[in-house]
Parts: structure tokens; C-alpha cells; sequence
């Protein structure tokens, strides 16, 4: 039993990670740039839904009751508009310019990213009327049908969060495979990660393509602010660093530039950490130890297996 | 193709072996790069290495200063077998130039010859810090010595100014007097020549007969056959990753398989440039 | 990477016509320079308020305070530049110094018109001195606009006996002391601005006219003298603050700030591999120095020596950096950098968790060590005050003494260590790791020992942080901190010391004195890490190695870069 619901646990976490590590990955996979700064376009989504909820159900919000369903998908729309936004300018003005500019360089400008879209919202979150101060956790609007009591299943508990993140999991990962092999910008994707040079050559639009992975992993980050604002009930500005950087572990773990492999690598990641708190004894183990040993197979990871589960041999980018 | 004179007079070869490649093999997953290449230089020899694009010359090279571990086979220089990594390679003595010119870009020309110097130095972290008499004096020797390649292969002006912003066929000097600075026994110089005009490749020519003369042996790869003929006292010629002919400059490009290999050659266009 | 120009940031065609407009009126523009000067010079002397309460006082005429100060000293640059001007050297751009100083002083005067209008409730408030002063401000812009382009000949600069070359190092760092000392004073948050703006447009004027470089090519060639006389001055700075804790207390942060910096610079400017956990190592020094101090919850019972605790702490901290680097065998690029910071958070959950309940109690937990004692050398209290020569001294200043002996030992072993067999591998692995391995470079060896180095620096300072803050929590060594550490060196200027010791000055100094921006200063940060990796990734100041790369085309710098080393080698 103890085990059922640690496996339902890691699960929750895992699709969570899943979703954020995708954005990590087909940046990746087009560029070689580790986008440091995607955690936060990860909290951004958070915030867009907030807002949206709290531009178009105020009366709910005030009244401390519970959104109408069909709330639901609005959400999301606000939730990805966000993103995107924040991901396409942060790409046109940060990321592009630097292009051809040393590795250094855009992992710096990252951090500069990361570090002010927290204190943006940290700071200026609250000025904007009538919206929440963000400099404390701010609570998270909760929807018909997706929150509400918990179903027990023969003495493990399932939230309905759960199984919102869990099935958003599986219909972005559906619409991803779809897109990415059926379509022609899914094609020329997969072309420019290849050799971007030659994908040039044959008149596939680059900058573009690079726009779009970005796109992509925006949305899916919307997705998971909202199951994490939903699992948790409540967001807060700091919210993209763990995550992003657990994300970014689930990523490498899969084998970075594999979209497969990041959905693989955040489930793996997420049941490994759910299987630590359970299953490590002594005083090592439990949940003030689960970063630590996040990260330390993290460094395992990039160690002995930098490929990941899923990928082929990474040349070496020095 | 037409050679004036295949040997120049008044140097003797001498019986030692210096480096020996016996049945060198390297395979990439299916694809055999390299294939059961063996291979003798002698003392004060200058052996070339021809071959089409995707001969596996490169990944020869590549194979002998330990950069590649071979599949198979063994090289080892005057009498030791060499370990397949870079630094005892250098250490036993060694030295090569890059077909893509790999000079540390922001460090000046002294500097990098400076470089070459390192595994023929001591001086270690405390020392550095503390400056005593002993690391002075190999302080002065290293930039002496650096100064005095610099000047052998003709850059004793150009001792400040940074390897990227040299001309191109200094870059490709720079490179040779980097190699010399670890004091090898043996140069082997990948594509010396490349993008070098009629006259520095007539300068490069007399730099490599002055370092044989010093009493090293060399191996060329180069694709300017006039070059490669002139230059050499044994050829060999590398196609898909096989040794087809080895001989001397005269038989070697009469050789009816040679000439089919190169005007036929074009069948091979594995990539050839080295992954680092 | 861009080239530096000399062009200005005009269109060829606008450039032409400005160029022409120019060349007509390069008297006239020294004219207009000279009268905007004058007129700066004289606003100074004039009142720019009626109300005596604000800005320090500037509504009294002829006995300039503040802000009116400041214009004064605005006017007299110009002025200067104004002269020279006429006289079109040959080493020097006045016209791009003036164009600076021009702007400079229009934002200088309207700073200071708005700060009076806003304080004192309206324009009509302004007296004639801030009118007078704009008036001077537009008219040096406009000299500096119109002033002839220069072609620097860098050959021309004139050469001054040697004494007299050390006596200008030695007065434009009694300078730079007057003017720190000067600007920790103000405590009015408008005059600060004012003097910031002020400084700013005068440093900016300086290197534009190309009086900077002069200054660098004059530091070269007296490089001992000038490092005697900074750590001079910096050892006079306590003298000028009469006993008072509190900007001692800043400047010992930026001390050690700056210490650890400069360990990271090892690591990351000189041998290039990126650490994103690096403030772990000082965590580790200063947990070090806490569990061994005499401090009621430290959690071993030893108190050894503070020199053995010193030098524990470093060979600490090096033992975590080689197990942190041990890594890059394997790992290098971006892939590294994500390592260190998984180190990084592993050692902060670790030093949070290990309270007792979790583990081994050794840290405390998210408690950490309070009451860790003020240091004791042989009978000195660092706790306490000292007069000296009629100055007091306080608690901060003896740390302030111990750090600057701590940061001499740390730049000595960056610059020795930067100038030897073992700097130039570690160069060379920066620039090239596959060739520097097949020239012989031990390239893994070198790797742990910049990692080992770098770490056991950062153990060290962090030692005396722990005594120096009497508590260790675990909140102090988060990722962000390592951030700044980073951008610090950045910021500066990779693999220099000048440029992270101002690197890491701005850092810390910015935030202390300018409370408004203190909310803000996060957000202004990550800001401006961006802009500087797209506008001026080599930092403030640029190595020489980095400079020379940012001036591809100057062979005469080239050329004298050589002819210094030919001196240096007699």
C-alpha cells in the first residue's frame, strides 16, 4: 500500500517534470543552449492563470469559491499566453544576439533572465491594481471537477490534481508527437536539429524554428503552472528555480535533445524521489533529503551516462 | 605531375627506427577508418602520407599521438610502446600540427610556444607563488627557448602578437614551432601546406628539410603532390583507410593505382575532419 | 565580438556631413566648451534653491556645497577639455571626453533641478544657479558634438621622467581615496545621485578622451609602485572615517566579496570552467571557522588556534573543490557548470539539514552557529576599539586591516600563479582543450588544481566571515550568491584583478548606499547581466590579453604591448 501510493506520488511529480523538462530539451536539441531561465517561464505560466482568474472570475476568487470547469481551459489560454510571450521576447532579445558569441555568454544572460523575471514578479506583481501582492505565496484559484476531495482507491489516495497532470502529461505528449512528425514545421524541426546549416541551405526559415521550440516549451511549462498551482494551492515567485532545475535533471537524465527522453527522465526522476523518501532508512532519508539526492543523481547522471537513458553519445561542447 | 629532384643530396637516413604502427586498426561502429596500417620512420627521414579526402590519414595521426585509442595494433617510438594518450605520447616524444589550425587564438605567439614548453618544465603551484631562484631561471630558459623556435621558423617579430590575428601561413609556422617546443623526436605535421601560396610553401619546404637536418624525423600529410614529392624520401599512399602503395617519391607516383585513386577517388566521402 | 571604432554611432552618410560640420567648426566648438565650462564653473558659485533645507543646503552663493560642488568640478573637466581642445594633440580625443562630460552634465543639471523643484514644491523654486548650469551644461554638449574627430596616435603619448609618472599614480589614487571617502559620506539620497551622475560623467569623460588609457599605459610601466601605493591608500581608508562602523562595515563585505571573487576568477577567467556553486567553498571555510570557534553552539568542542583554523579551513574547502572538480574528467562545457551548481545546492541542503534530526547534528540546521567570538591575535581584541594617532579605530576596521592583508596574499597568488608555466596551461585549456593536451599540458591536473586553488582562497576568506559576522546560517550561501560571485567577475572583467576588485565594489557598494534602489537592486542586477553579455561581454576592464582582442586592427598597440615587454626583459 505504502508503496501503491509512493508510486502515485512519484507519478504526480514526475508528469510535472515531464512537462517542464520538454522545454529544456527541444531548445536543446536546436541550439545546444541550456535555456537556465525556462524554470521561470515555468512560474510566469502560474501567474498568467492567476491572473487570468482573477481578471474574468473575480467574483469566485473574492468569494473563496471554487472556478466553474469551464474556467478550466481559459485558464490555460492565459497561462500560455504568458509563457509564450515572456519565452519569444526573451529569445528575440536575450538569446539572439548572442548566438554566435561564446558558451559563456548566453548561460550568464540566462541567470540575468532567471533573476529578474523572479523580482519582476516579485516587485511588480503587487502594483498592478487590484492583483495580490507576490512577495509571499500567493493562493492559487481552484476549478470544479480538477481540485475538490480526493478519491481513495483501496487505501491510496488520489488527488484529482493527480490526474489532471497526469492525463495533461499525456495529451501534450500526444499533440507533441503529432506535431513534431506529422507537420511540416514538426519536419523541418527535425531537420534544423540535425544540421541547421543544410536545413539553410534547403530554405528552411532557422530563426523561426528556433522560435518555435521555444513556443513549444513555453506552452507545456503553462500547463504544468497550472497542475503545480492546482497540487499545491498556492504559487509563489520562487517557485521556477527547483523546478526548473529538477526539470532540467529530468532532461539530461533522459538524454537531453530527446523529447521522449525528457518525458521518461521526469517520470523516472519523479519516482526516484518519491521511492527515496520511502525507502532510504535512517536519517538520510525522508523529505529534507529528496533535493539532496535529486541532485546528487543529477551529478551521477552528467558523470557517468552524460547521453542519458535515451540519448545517443553527446559530443563533447566544450 | 612532374618531380625535379626526389631526394635532395648530402643527408643520410639513419637505421634506427624511431617510430614504428604496427597493424593499426580504427573502426567507428561499421565503418573502418583506419585499416591494419603499419608504418616505419627511421632517424632523419621525412615520410609523406597521400591519399584522397577520407583516406583516414587524419584519423591515422590521430591513432598515433593517442587522441584515438586504436582498436587495434600498436605504435611505439625508438623501442617503447606508446599508451594511447595524448600527454605521455608528447612526453615520449612526439609532437603534431593540426590540419585545422588549433592555436590557443588569445594567447600571444610567444605564449603559445611558451605552452610547448610545458611538459619539459617543472614548476609547480607553491613554487609558481613563492618565485625562488630555481623557478627564474626556468621562467628564462622557457622564454628563451620560445624565442629562440621563433626565430628558427622565421616569427622572431612576431613574438606579441596574438596567434589569431597572425596571417594564415604564420598561424601554420606558429604551429610547427609550438610542436618543437616539447623537444620531440619525431614531427608529424598534418596538411602543412594548406592555403599557403606558391612561396611559403617553397619556405615551409626548407623549414622541414632545417628540422630533419636538427636530427628529427618527420611524417607529412599533405595533398600538393609537387610538395609531397619533392619533400619526402618514402611515400605512402592511403586509400579508404589502407596502406595501397609505399614506396619512393618516383615509384610511388608512377604507380598506375595511385593515379586511379585519385582520378577514380571520388567514391569516398566519409568526412574526414577530426571530432574533437 | 564587435571591434572598437573610433566612429561615433552615426550612419556613413550622417557621419560625413557631421564629419565636414566638424572639421569647420573645431575652434568654435572649443569656444562653446570653454563658455559652457565657465558658465558650470560659475553656477557653482550661484544659489540653486531658496529652501536651505534640502539637498544639503545649496541656496547660498559664493560658498559651494553639494551639489554646487559638483558642478563646479564638472566645469573645471570641461574647461580642461575645452583647452585642450585648442591645442589638438595628438593622444588625445577631447572631443569624445567632452561629448561625455557634455551629456554627463545636462542629466548632472537636470537631476539637479528636479530634485530642488520636487523637493521644495515646483520649478519656481529653482534659483538662477541650476538654470545657469543647465545653460553650461548644453553648451559643453554642444562643444563636445560639434568638436573635431581625432585619430588617436597612441605613439604620441608623452613620455614623463619616472618620478613623475609614480607622482600622477600616486595623486589619481589619493584622488580615487578623497573621492570613496567623500562619497560614503553623503548621506542625502538626491546628492548621492547628483555625485554619482557627477562621477560617472567625469570617469567617462577621462577614458573617452583617451586619458584612461594613458593612465593603464603608465600603470604598466610602474606596476609595483602603483600596487604599493593602492594598498596604501586602502590602508589609509579607515583613517578617514573617524571611528565610524559604519561604511567600514561595507567596505569589510567588499573585502571578502572581493577575495572570494577573485578565487573564482582562477577558476573560471583563467582556466575557463564555469562553477556555479562556488559559494559553497566560502560556506565551507566559514562553517569551518564557526564549528571550531568558541562560539556556545559550536558543535565540536576544539578550539585550535585561529591560524590552524585558517589554514584547515583552506585545506577544506580544496578538498571539496577536488571532489567538485573530479567531475571534469568527464564533464566540461555547460554540463560542468550544471554539476557545480548541483554541488553548490547539495552542500546548503546539507548544511540546513544536518541539525541532529537528519544526519549528524554538525551545522545546526537552518539555525546555523550564533556568537561566534571576535577574533584574539595575541592579546589584540578584534572586538574592540583602538585609537590610533588620535583616530579611533573600531571593531570593523581591525577586520577591515585583517582582510586587506588576507586579499594582498590572494591577489599575489592569482597574479603569480596567472604569470607561470601554470597560468599559461591553464590558458591554454581555456582556449583550446584538445590541442593543449596534445602540446602536453596535464590538462585533468590542471583543472583540479584551478578548482583546488580557487576553493581553498574562498575556505580562507571564509574563515574570518564566520568571525567577522559572529553567525553562520545556512541562507547565506544560496545559489544567488554564487550568481553574483559570477557576475562580479564578469562584470569587471574576467581573468583581471583590477576589474573584479571594481566588479565586485559596484556589486556591493551599489545596494548599501542607494537605499531607493535597494528593493529593486535583484531586479537591476539580472538586468544588467544581460545587457553586459550583449554590449561589453569583455567587462569594465578588459585584460590585455582581452583588450588586445578587442582591438584586432591596432597593430600599434600590438607594437608597444611588445616594446614594454623588450623593457621588461632587461
Amino acid at each position: 500500500m505504502e508503496l501503491a501510493q509512493q508510486l502515485v506520488n512519484g507519478l504526480t511529480l514526475g508528469s510535472l517534470y515531464a512537462l517542464i523538462a520538454v522545454g529544456y530539451t527541444v531548445v536543446y536539441g536546436i541550439i545546444q543552449l541550456i535555456n537556465f531561465a525556462h524554470g521561470e517561464i515555468f512560474m510566469v505560466g502560474a501567474f498568467g492563470a492567476l491572473s487570468t482568474a482573477l481578471l474574468f472570475f473575480r467574483s469566485y476568487v473574492d468569494g473563496g469559491e471554487m472556478l466553474p470547469f469551464w474556467a478550466l481551459p481559459v485558464l490555460i489560454v492565459g497561462a500560455v499566453a504568458a509563457s509564450v510571450a515572456i519565452a519569444v521576447l526573451m529569445e528575440r532579445i536575450a538569446y539572439r544576439p548572442l548566438r554566435n558569441a561564446p558558451r559563456l555568454a548566453p548561460l550568464i544572460t540566462a541567470i540575468g533572465i532567471s533573476v529578474f523575471l523572479q523580482e519582476a514578479v516579485r516587485l511588480l506583481y503587487g502594483k498592478i491594481p487590484s492583483f495580490p501582492d507576490a512577495k509571499q505565496k500567493v493562493p492559487f484559484p481552484q476549478i470544479e471537477v480538477v481540485s475538490g476531495p480526493a478519491f481513495n482507491l483501496g487505501g491510496v489516495t488520489l488527488q484529482r490534481s493527480t490526474i489532471f497532470t497526469v492525463g495533461a502529461l499525456v495529451i501534450c505528449a500526444a499533440g507533441l508527437f503529432y506535431f513534431v512528425s506529422r507537420t511540416k514545421t514538426g519536419r523541418a524541426m527535425q531537420a534544423v536539429s540535425q544540421d541547421p546549416d543544410t536545413a539553410r541551405l534547403m530554405g528552411i526559415n532557422v530563426d523561426r524554428i528556433i522560435v518555435v521550440a521555444f513556443v513549444i516549451g513555453a506552452t507545456l511549462a503553462a500547463v504544468a503552472g497550472i497542475a503545480q498551482g492546482l497540487q499545491v494551492t498556492n504559487i509563489n515567485f520562487k517557485m521556477g528555480f527547483l523546478a526548473g532545475l529538477k526539470a532540467f535533471t529530468a532532461a539530461v537524465l533522459g538524454g537531453i535533445g530527446n523529447v521522449w527522453g525528457a518525458v521518461i527522465g521526469g517520470l523516472t526522476l519523479g519516482l526516484v524521489e518519491a521511492l527515496a523518501v520511502q525507502f532510504i532508512p535512517g536519517t538520510f532519508g525522508g523529505s529534507p533529503w529528496k533535493d539532496v539526492w535529486a541532485f546528487a543523481l543529477l551529478i551521477l547522471v552528467l558523470v557517468f551516462r552524460p547521453q542519458g537513458l535515451l540519448g545517443a553519445k553527446v559530443v563533447d561542447r566544450a | 605531375m612532374t618531380v625535379t629532384d626526389p631526394t635532395p643530396s648530402g643527408h643520410v637516413i639513419g637505421d634506427r627506427v624511431v617510430l614504428e604502427a604496427e597493424h593499426v586498426t580504427m573502426r567507428f561502429g561499421g565503418l573502418t577508418a583506419v585499416g591494419d596500417v603499419s608504418m616505419k620512420v627511421h632517424d632523419g627521414e621525412i615520410v609523406g602520407l597521400i591519399g584522397p579526402n577520407g583516406a583516414g590519414k587524419t584519423t591515422f595521426f590521430n591513432c598515433l599521438t593517442g587522441m584515438y585509442v586504436p582498436t587495434e595494433g600498436r605504435v611505439t617510438l625508438g623501442g617503447e610502446q606508446l599508451p594511447p594518450k595524448p600527454l605521455k605520447v608528447v612526453r615520449a616524444g612526439m609532437a603534431r600540427t593540426f590540419q585545422n589550425i588549433r592555436l590557443f587564438g588569445n594567447m600571444t605567439a610567444l605564449e603559445n610556444v611558451m605552452v610547448g614548453r610545458y611538459c619539459r618544465t617543472s614548476s609547480m603551484a607553491l613554487t609558481s607563488i613563492l618565485r625562488g631562484p630555481k623557478f627564474r631561471r626556468e621562467e628564462e630558459a622557457t622564454r628563451l627557448r620560445a624565442q629562440e623556435l621563433l626565430d628558427y621558423v622565421g616569427l622572431g617579430k612576431s613574438t606579441e602578437i596574438l596567434a589569431r590575428n597572425l596571417p594564415y601561413g604564420d598561424q601554420r609556422r606558429l604551429e610547427i614551432a609550438r610542436a618543437l617546443a616539447t623537444d620531440p623526436q619525431i614531427l608529424l605535421l598534418d596538411e602543412p601546406t594548406a592555403g599557403m601560396n606558391p612561396k611559403e610553401t617553397e619556405e615551409t619546404m626548407h623549414l622541414i628539410f632545417k628540422i630533419r637536418d636538427s636530427g628529427l624525423a618527420v611524417v607529412v600529410i599533405e595533398h600538393d603532390m609537387r610538395f609531397i614529392f619533392n619533400l619526402c624520401d618514402r611515400v605512402l599512399c592511403l586509400v579508404r583507410g589502407e596502406v595501397l602503395v609505399e614506396g619512393s617519391p618516383g615509384e610511388v607516383q608512377s604507380d598506375p593505382r595511385v593515379i586511379e585513386a585519385y582520378i577514380g577517388g571520388d567514391d569516398t566521402d566519409e568526412d574526414e575532419e577530426e571530432s574533437a | 565580438m564587435s571591434t572598437v571604432t573610433h566612429s561615433p554611432d552615426t550612419t556613413d552618410t550622417e557621419l560625413s556631413r557631421l564629419d565636414r560640420l566638424r572639421e569647420q567648426h573645431g575652434d568654435r566648438a572649443a569656444i562653446l566648451a570653454v563658455a559652457g565650462g565657465a558658465l558650470l564653473l560659475v553656477s557653482g558659485l550661484l544659489s540653486w534653491s531658496y529652501d536651505n533645507r534640502i539637498l544639503d543646503d545649496v541656496s547660498v552663493r559664493f560658498y559651494p556645497l553639494g551639489i554646487q560642488l559638483y558642478a563646479m568640478l564638472l566645469g573645471i573637466v570641461a574647461l580642461a577639455l575645452g583647452v585642450l581642445l585648442f591645442r589638438r594633440p595628438q593622444w588625445l580625443n577631447p572631443g569624445r571626453g567632452l561629448r561625455a562630460v557634455g551629456w554627463g552634465s545636462v542629466v548632472f543639471a537636470l537631476a539637479g533641478i528636479i530634485a530642488v523643484a520636487y523637493q521644495a514644491g515646483g520649478l519656481i523654486n529653482v534659483n538662477e544657479g541650476g538654470w545657469v548650469g543647465l545653460a553650461g551644461a548644453v553648451l559643453v554638449l554642444a562643444g563636445g558634438l560639434l568638436s573635431p574627430h581625432v585619430d588617436l596616435d597612441v605613439r604620441t603619448w608623452p613620455r614623463l621622467p619616472s618620478w613623475a609618472e609614480i607622482l600622477v599614480i600616486v595623486v589619481m589614487l589619493g584622488l580615487l581615496l578623497f573621492a570613496t571617502a567623500y562619497t560614503l559620506n553623503v548621506d542625502d539620497p538626491a546628492t548621492f545621485g547628483c555625485l554619482l551622475i557627477t562621477l560617472l560623467a567625469v570617469a567617462i569623460g577621462l577614458v573617452g578622451s583617451g586619458f584612461g588609457e594613458y593612465l593603464g599605459f603608465i600603470g604598466q610601466n610602474n606596476r609595483r609602485p602603483l600596487l604599493l601605493a593602492a594598498f596604501l591608500v586602502a590602508f589609509l581608508f579607515p583613517f578617514t572615517q573617524d571611528g565610524s562602523d559604519a561604511n567600514m562595515s561595507i567596505a569589510t563585505q567588499i573585502l571578502i566579496f572581493a577575495a572570494t571573487a577573485l578565487g573564482l576568477n582562477i577558476v573560471v577567467g583563467l582556466a575557463g570552467l564555469l562553477d556555479l556553486g562556488y559559494i559553497a567553498f566560502l560556506g565551507t571555510g566559514a562553517y569551518v571557522g564557526a564549528m571550531l570557534s568558541k562560539s556556545a553552539f559550536a558543535t565540536i568542542g576544539w578550539n585550535p588556534p585561529f591560524l590552524v583554523v585558517m589554514l584547515l579551513g583552506m585545506l577544506v574547502a580544496s578538498i571539496f573543490g577536488l571532489i567538485i572538480g573530479s567531475p571534469t574528467l568527464r564533464v566540461s562545457g555547460d554540463y560542468l557548470a550544471i554539476v557545480t551548481l548541483g554541488f553548490g545546492e547539495i552542500f546548503r541542503l546539507a548544511m540546513f539539514n544536518l541539525d541532529g534530526n537528519n544526519g549528524p547534528d554538525l551545522t545546526n540546521g537552518p539555525n546555523g552557529i550564533p556568537g561566534i567570538p571576535d577574533l584574539n591575535f595575541f592579546g589584540f581584541d578584534f572586538g574592540q576599539t583602538h585609537t590610533v594617532a588620535g583616530i579611533p579605530l573600531g571593531r570593523f576596521s581591525n577586520y577591515y586591516f585583517l582582510l586587506l592583508l588576507l586579499i594582498a596574499f590572494v591577489i599575489l597568488v592569482f597574479t603569480r600563479l596567472n604569470d607561470s608555466r601554470i597560468g599559461r596551461g591553464w590558458v591554454a585549456i581555456r582556449e583550446d582543450e584538445r590541442a593543449a593536451e596534445a602540446m602536453g599540458v596535464n590538462v585533468f591536473g590542471l583543472k583540479l588544481l584551478a578548482f583546488a586553488v580557487g576553493a581553498s582562497l574562498a575556505g580562507l576568506a571564509g574563515t574570518i566571515k564566520a568571525h567577522q559576522d559572529t553567525s553562520v546560517t545556512p541562507d547565506q550561501y544560496i545559489f544567488l550568491e554564487s550568481a553574483f560571485l559570477l557576475a562580479a567577475v564578469v562584470l569587471g572583467g574576467m581573468g583581471t584583478v583590477a576589474g573584479v576588485l571594481v566588479g565586485a565594489t559596484v556589486l556591493k557598494l551599489l545596494p548599501e548606499k542607494a537605499r531607493i534602489v535597494n528593493d529593486y537592486r535583484l531586479l537591476i542586477f539580472g538586468l544588467l547581466l544581460v545587457v553586459m553579455m550583449r554590449f561589453r561581454p569583455e567587462g569594465l576592464v578588459a585584460s590585455k590579453r582581452r583588450q588586445l582582442e578587442f582591438h584586432e586592427d591596432d597593430e600599434e598597440l600590438a607594437e608597444i604591448v611588445q616594446s614594454e615587454h623588450l623593457e621588461e626583459a632587461k
